[in-house]
């Protein structure tokens, strides 16, 4: 993904989208992005997936709220592992291999106790 | 043929669909109320519900895209996640009063409690998700919902005046004896605008159309479902207006348990009117409740980046599948505490005119951006509808909190 800009103008196109892993199984939004100084300006080194990442843009009341409810959970993914940036953005590995998606897998493990599941 | 056949079967899917608990109320009791001087409001709002609902399922079609992934990457996540609170709650509302309705229902034909009802009905509907296929779900109610059609007969039995009927499609200043009333009216308006409006249904034809899995040349299939499937549904409510005017308030009879829709019926057909009616209210009631759990799943899951889909596995949609459970589970428990499903309906119906515009910008935004839509984004005759009832259903929602407080919850 290195011919894609990485800059602030970035933002508009990757914040809030969809995030599609390798297998084409949705696992998250871009809730955040991480960046970097450099010379030329702040470059993105990652997304950032999860409350601990979506929360800090709620007002205060509502930040502690959505901490007391569904935690401060939030992992990063290397700006790397981004290979195409349309109206979802796409990654190169599984959702499992980046850590996205836990508690999917988790209460789908619990759902194939039940029949037709 | 075959692509005959699928217009056919979408069309009549989407005429039995279109009345659920909500409007059914609205309607016979404008009707009973006003005669036919809100006739206007159906068709304003008929037409409101198309222009949306082809819109959602074109971007669907052509990008495969759900209203809520569009309403977060385009009004941003905190407009964003107040629609989806808003929106959630609106669902879990009108599936309470779905559900509550069913219960009312089965009590009429059973006499066993009310209270066991509902939990019939809970395991019911959960039952009827988890084991028939989405395709087999939109049959099965759309079409045991056609059986409303009694309504449409029972009014041509009765013998409207057909000239005070058309007239009613012309809005004009409501001929009423008392200020109060004029409020009632306004307040009769907005509602019924916003109960054949229910944003739950776009989110749930969208979101149809991808589990359908349509594509850009399924544009004139959506359009035709849209069009011709959703005139026929208003059919259904124009003949429970026309039966509040010409049976109802002819009779002193004041509407207001689901049930009491069903007489019409059978003083006009006996007890193959009654059971056909009892039957049709029950489908339309149960396919409501379930457009409405799914839709807060499919909301959540699309807000939030989930899997999602009934054509997915439930252990491959795991907080999908738990979405809907829990909203299923939730609007039992509302109506397990004794609260009057009616009531529940005219709260949902008030709260969910104030969604509508937060639900309606973003689809509207991305129908008409030829970058995202190409050849299929809007014409102008489109984006003039869409911009006028953008317009429209703000002003609604503007107006329906001062009126229901103002009328106290149309009481009067």
């Amino acid at each position: 993904m290195s011919h894609q800009p990485r800059s602030l103008a970035l933002l508009r196109e990757v914040l809030d989208h969809e995030v599609v892993d390798a297998d084409d199984v949705p696992c998250g939004m871009v809730d955040d992005l991480e960046f970097a100084q450099t010379p030329s300006g702040p470059v993105v080194v990652a997304l950032l997936v999860g409350p601990g990442a979506w929360a800090p843009r709620l007002p205060a009341l509502l930040r502690l709220a959505a901490a007391a409810t569904v935690g401060r959970g939030l992992v990063r993914v290397p700006w790397h592992e981004v290979t195409r940036i349309s109206e979802v953005i796409r990654l190169g590995s599984t959702a499992s291999a980046l850590g996205l998606g836990r508690l999917d897998r988790k209460v789908g493990r619990w759902l194939t106790r039940l029949p037709m599941s | 043929m075959a692509q005959f056949a699928e217009i056919f079967l979408g069309i009549l899917t989407a005429m039995g669909g279109f009345v659920e608990i909500g409007e059914l109320m609205f309607t016979l009791n404008g009707g009973t109320r006003f005669g036919y001087q809100l006739l206007w409001v159906n068709l304003l709002g008929t037409i409101g519900i198309m222009v949306y609902c082809e819109m959602a399922g074109r971007i669907a079609a052509v990008k495969r895209r759900a209203v809520f992934s569009l309403i977060r990457e385009r009004a941003g996540f905190g407009a964003g996640l107040l629609t989806l609170v808003a929106s959630t709650l609106v669902n879990l509302l009108t599936c309470a009063a779905e559900v509550g309705g069913i219960a009312l229902l089965w009590q009429l034909m059973s006499g066993t409690p009310y209270r066991v009802l509902l939990l019939l009905a809970l395991l019911f509907l959960v039952l009827v998700v988890w084991m028939l296929s989405f395709q087999w779900i939109e049959r099965l109610f759309g079409l045991g919902g056609l059986l409303m059609i009694v309504f449409l007969a029972a009014l041509v039995s009765v013998g409207p005046d057909w000239g005070e009927l058309a007239s009613g499609f012309v809005p004009r200043w409501p001929q009423t004896s008392h200020p109060r009333d004029t409020l009632l009216y306004f307040y009769f308006a907005v509602a019924l605008m916003s109960s054949i409006m229910l944003p739950y249904e776009t989110y749930f034809y969208a979101s149809g159309g991808i589990e359908d899995h349509w594509k850009p040349s399924d544009v004139g299939l959506n359009r035709a479902v849209v069009i011709v499937g959703f005139a026929l549904g208003a059919l259904l409510s124009v003949a429970l207006v026309g039966l509040g005017a010409e049976f109802y308030a002819a009779k002193h009879i004041d509407p207001q348990l689901p049930g009491t829709a069903a007489l019409a019926a059978a003083a006009t057909f006996g007890t193959w009117g009654l059971f056909a009616a009892l039957l049709g209210m029950f489908f339309a009631f149960g396919g409501a409740a379930i457009e409405t759990a799914l839709s807060a799943a499919y909301n959540l899951a699309q807000f939030a980046g989930w899997p999602w889909g009934k054509h997915k596995r439930k252990r491959d949609a795991g907080r999908f599948t738990l979405s809907w459970l829990a909203v299923f589970a939730l609007a039992t428990l509302i109506v397990e505490t004794g609260v009057d499903p009616v009531s529940v309906v005219e709260y949902s119906i008030v709260f969910s005119v104030v969604v509508l515009p937060f639900t309606y910008f973003p689809v509207l935004m991305v129908a008409k951006d030829r970058r995202i839509m190409g050849d299929h984004a809007n014409g102008w005759f489109s984006n003039a509808l869409g911009w006028f009832y953008l317009v429209a259903i703000t002003l609604a929602a503007l107006a329906a909190l001062p009126l229901f407080l103002l009328t106290h919850g149309g009481r009067g």
